[in-house]
């Protein structure tokens, strides 16, 4: 039987090489596309779930009453209060939530090592990754322990024993503990992990929120009673002691100023559905994108169907041709059951081929798909094969047993005696699975085109700042102290050089923001703006413009003492009218009491963040105001004419005079910015090359429907061409109903479209409006498409013999 | 009106050459009723192609309307036939997803009828081919007769210079049959030219002039005796 069936499957495959290759290709791109999508998933969704203690480990996060905002970070005094305090509390640990990439040194030898983490000795109640060597607990309570991976252990210390050897990070001498083994995926996957990351003076300071914080609670208690005890925590050590401090009850106190609100985040579900933070990525291997996860999920999905509704299309309208097959074979005795089962199994062998077919695509495309998401997928875990086995059968059920049912119902005596394949069986359906394509292409249409234009309107927005020709250079000048010192040298002696037109710093980067920001309350309004230190002349070499007052300068002795800018962000925040010449009651304070600053002059805004953020709130002061020394680049105004010499000229300079053990780094400045929306690009690039793909698969389907249902006409062509019709009204007639069906489907399509790019938009807060435009670029865009294909095919049948089929229909 | 000088038409596969029309020489006056007949394969359907415009000759010349038709391109063709031939098929060849009345009024929409102009047309031919009352349904609810009728209505419905019908009545009953050779006689009283093909002796009888074709060449032509009108009497 098997055999039997086999061989008609190869006869009727050879009879339509293309069209059957065209259908497994069609299906084996929409397999590969839900493989891509699975291997994506799987991977972020297997983050942390190593972790044995997933479910008992939470990170904390504060959200700051007066600005909404959401910190990683916690004060030291009040993760010590909360692990005194509360029982259910096993451990706490403090944490650096980012890598440091930075220089080790060990007996002369200097490596420059990426994932270089800090924490202290809770890390490995945490995160208790396998000891292969050394110390398996209390690794890092000594300030100077240092715990190092299995392969960086091999890179520093070959084959000799690392444990108790000393090496150097970050000028301190630190001892090998231990040598443990990463597993990852993991939401740490570091190579160093050194101790001593909490300061001694921030052990008293409730204020300062230097560190991230995990705790880890005791198995089966109740995670919302220690939620409960944690805040009580925060609601005596700071609520009440700030409102006595102010004078003031605590109703009143919260009711100005807000509250902390405690906020905790299960390890095991906090990669793709933990708390944001307003502060970026809550852990070094940052957070999955979940998004984009469903997008890649959601886009597969849609690319699977359309390829299902291809294939169910396509055997459907085939098999009228087959009709005679299926009546000869159920008058020789075969049951409805084993028709079914013979497309059944035809299904089955095209699906193998697919699957074979989207195995290859993956294989030679997973580079690419890696680097578009920064990941190294593989296909090996035993997961994914019993997935693919699972995608297998369904993919059978959904494209198999419809045409298989639809045949097994032909009936046999209609079928043998002929002017069967003039049927109109089946035709509505299959009309409304075109109908469905259409619909389906056009969201892809649509949805190119308004990411695109997102992306064109971020890379060519006025960001309030000219960049060109600017370079930042990374300053690690070691002496803390002396920084401000060296930096002013540093630039007198840059000026003198050629190629370097100006020279300017300030504490932060462009699309990355500032280094730091304090809150103060002016007009009882409470604000959070970002701080920017920089140097006299800054803005000027930005070209960032001045709209009120002027810009501060050092011929102004008090532009160095207590004067200050602000952005017209917060001048809108703060309702002031007049700005200039206000004094402001700032954040900072000595032993007097809080500083008081004259506003000199508003800054237009600009963008210093991507344009994912509204512009921040900001003040501007000078360096020596305040001098925290915490500015880490210096900007370099270069000019365009022998740029290479300039460079290798900083380069000399810059390992002789600034720091010898690291290697002279550079980057533009628009560059740096244009990183802040480098995904979207991505994105644009994806959509691009899924929107070939949807559009091939739907123009294959459109071709195969068309040919179907056309040549299922050839006698009425032929009737109507003896009646007299020329060949552009049997054009027009034939292609009619196409265009309505493209019609229908446009309209099917435009509303998820709008609806979900909507939803895509909302993530900028500087984004183009959705506007008519791409909607009707689709619209002509497939009605083109259609009509090319339709009267490609329609102009084909026009030509036929008519006699041919006045007779021996 | 019809005239054929010297017509051949040869089939060609990659092996063998056959003649189909070698050498016909024919004439058709205005309101003529003429049968070919012969055995399957002399060529009869093919010189009815050709007069139809359907086919074309390999040589000689054809005159329609004292225009020449060989070499003619298919969209010349189409404008002549759709303005000057009317077929009746015997498998009827109605499009069965058209409803009776859509089917008539398609010759009339390709020869651009204005709308008011093709309803009078349609009820006018559908009253005297008494298909009326069928004009709602569609071709595969009326019985053969009937539905040879709207093929004929829809052959007439234009006004065409001549009728071309390819065995009238070779997939009807006797009595359907003779209804349709009854419509046809009845239209030559009325001056329509007409031309037929047929095995049936007895359809025959029905023209003025019967020609005899075999093996692609006509061997006979006779004049048929009006005995039509007395067998028509005696029914």
């Amino acid at each position: 039987m098997i055999a039997n069936w086999f061989k008609i499957f190869i006869y009727h495959l050879r009879q339509n090489k293309l069209f059957s290759f065209l259908n497994v290709m069609g299906l084996s791109i929409g397999i590969a596309g839900v493989i891509f999508a699975i291997l994506y998933w799987n991977n972020e969704n297997a983050y942390d779930q190593w972790n044995p203690e997933k479910e008992n480990i939470y990170q904390v996060f504060n959200k700051i009453g007066a600005t909404g905002d959401i910190w990683s970070s916690c004060s030291v005094p009040f993760g010590r209060t909360c692990k005194a305090t509360i029982p259910e509390i096993e451990s706490i640990c403090f944490f650096y939530n980012w890598y440091n990439n930075d220089m080790i040194k060990y007996k002369g030898q200097k490596f420059f090592h990426k994932k270089i983490a800090v924490s202290d000795n809770g890390f490995f109640d945490m995160y208790p990754l396998p000891i292969i060597k050394g110390a398996k607990t209390n690794i890092l309570k000594e300030r100077n322990s240092v715990a190092i991976s299995e392969e960086t252990a091999k890179l520093l210390f070959k084959n000799k024993n690392p444990i108790g050897k000393s090496i150097t990070y970050n000028y301190k001498d630190y001892t090998v503990k231990s040598v443990y083994k990463i597993i990852n995926p993991s939401s740490f996957e570091p190579n160093y992990i050194f101790s001593g990351v909490t300061r001694e003076n921030d052990e008293q300071s409730w204020g300062n929120f230097n560190y991230a914080m995990m705790i880890k609670v005791k198995k089966g208690v109740d995670i919302a009673t220690v939620l409960k005890k944690m805040q009580n925590v925060n609601y005596v050590n700071r609520t009440l002691k700030d409102a006595k401090a102010n004078g003031q009850t605590p109703e009143q106190y919260v009711k100005e100023n807000g509250e902390i609100t405690v906020m905790l985040d299960k390890l095991s579900t906090a990669r793709l559905y933990g708390i944001k933070s307003t502060q970026g990525p809550s852990f070094p291997e940052g957070k999955g994108n979940l998004q984009l996860l469903y997008i890649m999920v959601g886009l597969s999905i849609l690319i699977l169907a359309l390829s299902l509704v291809n294939y169910i299309n396509l055997a459907t309208a085939s098999a009228i041709k087959r009709a005679k097959e299926v009546g000869v074979r159920k008058i020789v005795g075969a049951s409805k059951k084993q028709i079914i089962l013979q497309f059944v199994f035809e299904t089955a062998i095209i699906v193998v081929l697919a699957i074979l077919f989207a195995l290859a695509i993956v294989e030679l495309s997973l580079p690419y798909y890696n680097t578009f998401l920064k990941k190294s997928l593989s296909m090996n875990s035993s997961e994914f094969y019993l997935q693919l086995i699972f995608i297998f059968f369904l993919i059978i059920v959904l494209a198999g047993i419809f045409p298989a049912i639809y045949i097994s119902n032909f009936e046999t005596l209609k079928v043998l005696k002929g002017n069967f394949s003039r049927s109109k069986s089946g035709i509505w359906i299959r009309n409304s699975m075109l109908i469905f394509q259409f619909g389906i292409a056009t969201f892809f249409i649509i949805g190119a085109l308004i990411v695109n234009s997102q992306v064109n309107y971020m890379m060519n927005k006025d960001l309030g700042f000219n960049g060109d020709q600017i370079i930042r250079v990374p300053f690690n000048y070691q002496q803390y102290d002396k920084k401000q010192a060296k930096y002013e040298t540093t630039k007198q002696e840059l000026l003198k050089t050629s190629g370097i037109v100006d020279v300017s710093t300030f504490a932060g980067s462009f699309g990355n923001s500032t280094n730091s920001s304090s809150g103060f309350t002016h007009n009882r309004i409470f604000v959070q703006p970002q701080n920017v230190e920089m140097d006299f002349g800054f803005l000027d070499m930005m070209k960032i413009k001045i709209v009120q007052g002027r810009d501060l300068s050092s011929k102004f002795a008090s532009d160095t003492i207590d004067n200050w800018l602000i952005n017209e962000t917060l001048a809108k925040t703060l309702n002031i009218k007049n700005p200039i010449n206000t004094i402001v009651t700032t954040g900072w304070g000595n032993e007097k009491g809080n500083l008081k600053f004259k506003i000199v002059g508003v800054v237009k805004d600009f963008n210093i963040t991507g344009l994912q953020n509204k512009i921040p709130p900001m003040v501007f002061i000078n360096l020596k105001t305040l001098k925290w020394n915490n500015f880490d680049n210096i900007y370099i105004k270069v000019s365009p004419d022998n740029l290479t010499e300039t460079l290798s000229k900083l380069d000399k300079y810059w390992k002789k005079n600034i720091n010898q053990d690291y290697p002279f780094e550079y980057e533009f400045v628009n560059k740096g910015f244009a990183k802040t929306y480098q995904e979207q690009v991505k994105q644009k690039d994806l959509f691009f090359i899924l929107n070939l793909v949807v559009i091939i698969i739907a123009i294959f389907g459109l071709f195969a429907l068309a040919s179907f249902s056309m040549e299922r006409r050839l006698k009425e062509i032929a009737i109507r061409k003896t009646l007299g019709a020329e060949t552009n009204i049997l054009l027009k007639e034939l292609s009619k109903q196409y265009v309505v069906f493209c019609l229908m489907g446009f309209v099917i399509g435009i509303v998820p479209a709008y609806i979900l790019l909507q939803k895509w938009l909302e993530n900028f807060a500087f984004r183009i409006n959705i506007s008519a435009v791409p909607f009707g670029i689709s619209l002509v865009a497939l009605l083109v498409l259609t009509l090319i294909i339709v009267l490609t095919k329609a102009y084909q049948v026009t030509k036929i013999d008519i006699l041919r089929y006045l007779k021996y229909e | 009106m019809i005239t054929i000088q010297n017509l051949t038409k040869v089939f060609r596969t990659e092996e063998v050459e056959t003649a189909a029309l070698s050498g016909i020489n024919l004439e058709i006056k205005k309101g003529d009723f003429l049968t070919i007949m012969g055995p399957s394969g002399c060529g009869k359907s093919t010189l009815l192609n050709i007069i139809g415009l359907l086919d074309s000759a390999n040589t000689g010349s054809y005159q329609l309307l004292n225009q020449e038709m060989i070499g003619l391109k298919e969209k010349g063709r189409a404008a002549v036939r759709k303005e000057n031939i009317g077929f009746i098929f015997q498998n009827f060849n109605l499009i069965d997803e058209l409803s009776v009345y859509d089917n008539i009024e398609l010759p009339l929409l390709y020869n651009n009828v204005k709308s008011s102009e093709r309803k009078q047309k349609i009820e006018a031919i559908a009253e005297k081919l008494n298909i009326s009352h069928r004009l709602k349904h569609f071709p595969q609810q009326l019985s053969g007769g009937q539905q040879q009728r709207v093929a004929v209505a829809r052959a007439l419905v234009n006004d065409p210079k001549i009728i071309l019908a390819d065995e009238p009545t070779g997939n009807l009953d006797s009595k359907n049959g003779n209804e349709v050779m009854e419509l046809l006689t009845d239209l030559h009283a009325k001056g329509a030219t007409i031309l037929m093909v047929t095995h049936s002796d007895y359809d025959a009888s029905f023209s003025q002039k019967t020609i005899h074709m075999k093996d692609g060449i006509i061997f006979s032509e006779r004049l048929n005796q009006r005995n039509v009108d007395v067998f028509m009497d005696t029914k």
